[in-house]
């Protein structure tokens, strides 16, 4: 329990100005829903003229597209990387920084096994996620309520918002992962950008360019925006292969954070 | 000429003090200890000299040159061995010590020859990787990489850290050897064993100022004794109220002080006494210094 | 020169990762035009009669996307993306290293002053952005060429890696004056990538809406933005000085500040 608070204190700061920024983008972003949709008739009757199957490709659905719901749909794509890099930093750091900051034979030999030291980092660092998407959630609610002049359903809205939630669980997950394979890290981030540009990116040109086999790589493309809308409910499917996902990363953490040698420093 | 001169050198840390109007000379050719609890200062002089922190106020040459403006030409002739030893862990040692060679305008040849020499006196392997090496073994590459360019002027913080008996020994030695050749040497620690075997002068160093330089040789000469005695009666504390007596302990029959001054006076204080047993002691360097710290307190 | 060589070869699997993944990018890239090209149609006349607004969230305002040089512009966004953390990482860690692994205490003990040291890393790290441009130019120019069917694309290649390179100078000077100035070592590369990114948003925000305009001096990305510049054929001189007042400002703050402050231990 100690190892829990020590770590959701030692981080108090930067999940701070993660949440603080995090909000930024949402308000600055939802700010524009006004002026974005000037002028909707039009552009729907134009992108009418579009083959079903380019339409498909851009991830233009012509009910959904104009609505509060697309709108938030679209920013939670530029929100989830910030918060992607957020979670795949803390996941990765709150692992790693026992080496990096040599405490590693401090607290491993205090009356402590492995697994509850890493079961009490990785609490910490999901409640940290946890705290995040509150905040993400709330802001979003009240940032809509705001902008939007037309009704909507929070819970659509709200379920939208969890996307960024299991976005960043993998991303959690993940950085763990690469803590415990990585022997020394040194500069967390170096780690955590590339890996969060890489699928980010992978992810984006897959979904413009038209190829539905790029969802199951990235998971900024597990959840579609559209199919929420429509059904008020994630896809089965991806929250299956998420969940998959994110257990596997976990176990395998343990099995190796217990194995492997402690190396003293960095 | 002088190898080291501070005048009024301070270094404040935003309000902490980290060494306050420093006024040290430390002459070419001579061993100079530096002494002081944690946290007195010692780092901080050296790291100030070396360039590595500015000071606040005051100023310093080493051989005449002036720390701030000709930095880099200072350092073509010192070697420093730091507390703490960290170095590129990609690297294996001997890639590191060339590394370390070819910042300087010496002959390379010539310094890689020393430090291949060095190596094998202090046992190092260097095909090794940095990152391997354990912490004792990260000091000998600190040292091969201090002394390979025959530095005038040899600063060591802390160095035998992390080293054992044998190759303290061994480094005392190279010390000795390069001094002869007329190397100075600035020698930093807390250890007051080493500085009693190597130095010729010490300055005690507390709170971020020199508190005292004294030649090793006098120190001792004028060093106090330590007296134990055991007498057969409860002794009466107003018997040693004595000139020159200071430290005084009595437990039961036992009875301690430290003594400076005539052997003598304080002998005919002791025909008085009926004594059990005596026991006449030099007191370590140590001894002395945890007085001057005491003393100093109680100023 | 010693530190030069050493500070390339410290980065050299990290360049060639960075390199390889770039052609990477490339490469699935254009590849998706070649499968993109049999969906055919007038693209182009439809795309003509959306919202700016619209195609800008997808990116592709201003291309002609049945061109495989369209098609590039679209993914340069991408590309000029990647370079952009690679140098802003690279500029924040060849100056923070020394303090983050504390090996300061060996190499500024050592006779050189922090200037030269400085110099140094700069040029190694202007040697690896480079090298990163020029394995970008030159898988762009071979995979847009392989998929173009015969369509002319060296000029318009060239002048997007010009702006790219800029770009990279840029991020690379910030990241490096950002660890020049801060005196936490570890949060150096954070910080840079942070002004990066914020960079990268305000392009999309200015893109998204006319009122922001003004804006669009606050981000590099603006300066060198595809469309602009495949319209044009050149870069625009005023960004360009903007662009080397940026990093000479830059660098001369690295040299100030990195020289005048303590180091950390």
């Amino acid at each position: 329990m100690n190892v829990f608070f020590r770590e959701l204190n030692a981080y108090r700061k930067s999940t701070i100005i993660w949440c603080a920024s995090l909000a930024a983008i949402l308000v600055v972003f939802m700010a524009l829903y006004p002026a974005f949709t000037t002028d909707v008739a039009a552009t729907r009757q134009v992108l009418a003229q579009f083959p079903a199957a380019m339409r498909n490709a851009l991830n233009i659905s012509l009910a959904n597209f104009f609505t509060i719901y697309g709108f938030y749909g679209y920013l939670l794509g530029f929100a989830a990387l910030a918060g992607a890099i957020q979670a795949m930093n803390v996941g990765n750091g709150i692992i790693s920084k026992e080496v990096s900051g040599k405490t590693a034979d401090f607290l491993l030999s205090k009356p402590m096994t492995r697994v509850r030291v890493m079961s009490a980092k990785l609490a910490a660092a999901l409640a940290i996620i946890i705290i995040t998407n509150v905040v993400f959630s709330g802001v979003s609610y009240l940032a809509a309520l705001m902008v939007a002049p037309e009704k909507f359903a929070a819970g659509t809205l709200l379920l939208l918002a969890s996307t960024m939630f299991l976005v960043q669980l993998v991303f959690l997950a993940l950085g763990a992962l690469f803590a415990v394979l990585i022997p020394k890290v040194k500069s967390v981030v170096s780690v955590s950008l590339p890996t969060v540009f890489t699928l980010y990116i992978i992810g984006t040109l897959g979904d413009v360019l038209g190829n539905d086999n790029v969802r199951y790589l990235s998971p900024f493309k597990f959840f579609d925006t559209n199919y929420i809308i429509r059904n008020v409910s994630l896809e089965g499917k991806f929250l299956v292969i998420e969940a998959a996902i994110i257990v596997v990363a976990i176990a395998a953490s343990y099995v190796i954070y217990v194995k492997k040698d402690v190396r003293a420093s960095a | 000429m002088n190898a080291i001169q501070t005048t009024k050198l301070t270094k404040y840390y935003g309000k902490s003090k980290g060494i306050v109007d420093v006024d040290m000379t430390v002459t070419e050719g001579e061993i100079y200890g530096f002494i002081g609890p944690n946290g007195a200062g010692k780092s901080t002089t050296i790291r100030t000299l070396l360039g590595l922190i500015h000071a606040t106020s005051g100023s310093a040459t080493i051989f005449g040159k002036d720390i701030t403006t000709s930095g880099p030409e200072i350092r073509e002739e010192v070697g420093y061995l730091p507390s703490e030893v960290f170095y590129y862990d990609d690297m294996r040692v001997i890639d590191l010590l060339k590394y370390s060679a070819s910042f300087y305008k010496k002959d390379h040849k010539a310094i890689e020859q020393r430090i291949k020499r060095l190596a094998e006196m202090f046992d190092l392997d260097l095909k090794k990787k940095i990152d391997d090496l354990s912490y004792g073994n990260k000091k000998k590459v600190g040292i091969i990489q201090g002394l390979a360019h025959e530095p005038r002027l040899i600063i060591l913080d802390e160095p035998t850290g992390g080293l054992d008996p044998l190759i303290q020994q061994q480094f005392f030695n190279l010390l000795k050897e390069e001094n002869a050749k007329g190397a100075t040497i600035l020698f930093s620690s807390h250890i007051l064993s080493e500085v009693q075997r190597l130095c010729d002068r010490v300055a005690i160093i507390k709170d971020g100022s020199i508190i005292k330089v004294e030649q090793i040789k006098t120190l001792l000469e004028n060093s106090t004794k330590r007296f134990k005695l055991q007498l057969v009666n409860t002794p009466d504390p107003s018997a040693f109220a004595v000139d020159g007596v200071s430290d005084l302990a009595i437990l039961d029959h036992s009875v301690s002080f430290l003594y400076r001054g005539r052997v003598n006076d304080i002998t005919k204080m002791l025909v008085t006494q009926d004594l059990t047993d005596l026991l006449v002691e030099e007191p370590d360097l140590e001894e002395i210094f945890m007085h001057y710290y005491q003393k100093e307190d109680e100023q | 020169m010693n530190i030069y060589l050493r500070e390339l070869k410290a980065h050299r699997t990290g360049l060639i990762w960075w390199c390889v993944g770039m052609v990477v990018l490339v490469a699935s890239g254009m590849a998706k035009f070649a499968g993109f090209q049999s969906a055919g149609a007038s693209v182009q006349d439809m795309m003509a009669g959306l919202p700016k607004a619209m195609l800008t969230v997808f990116g592709m305002t201003g291309f002609d996307l049945t061109k495989a040089s369209g098609f590039y512009g679209v993914l340069f966004l991408y590309i000029g993306l990647m370079a952009a953390v690679h140098a802003a990482l690279l500029g924040a860690h060849l100056i923070s290293k020394e303090e983050r692994d504390r090996t300061s205490e060996f190499l500024y003990a050592k006779p050189v002053s922090r200037s030269s040291a400085l110099t140094s890393k700069l040029l190694a790290g202007l040697t690896m952005v480079l090298i990163l441009n020029v394995v970008t130019l030159l898988s762009s120019f071979y995979f847009v060429n392989l998929v173009g069917k015969g369509e002319s694309v060296g000029a318009d290649i060239r002048v997007l890696m010009e702006g790219l390179f800029f770009l990279q100078l840029i991020f690379f000077a910030i990241g490096a004056m950002i660890a020049g100035v801060v005196k936490k070592p570890k949060a150096a590369p954070s910080i840079a990538t942070s002004i990066m990114f914020v960079a990268f948003l305000v392009s999309y925000l200015v893109n998204l809406s006319e009122n922001l305009d003004a804006l669009k001096y606050l981000s590099p990305f603006k300066y060198f933005d595809a469309a602009t510049l495949m319209a044009a054929g050149r870069l625009d001189t005023m960004y360009v000085v903007l662009s080397v007042v940026i990093v000479v400002l830059a660098v001369a703050g690295t040299y100030r500040f990195y020289s005048a402050r303590d180091l950390v231990v």
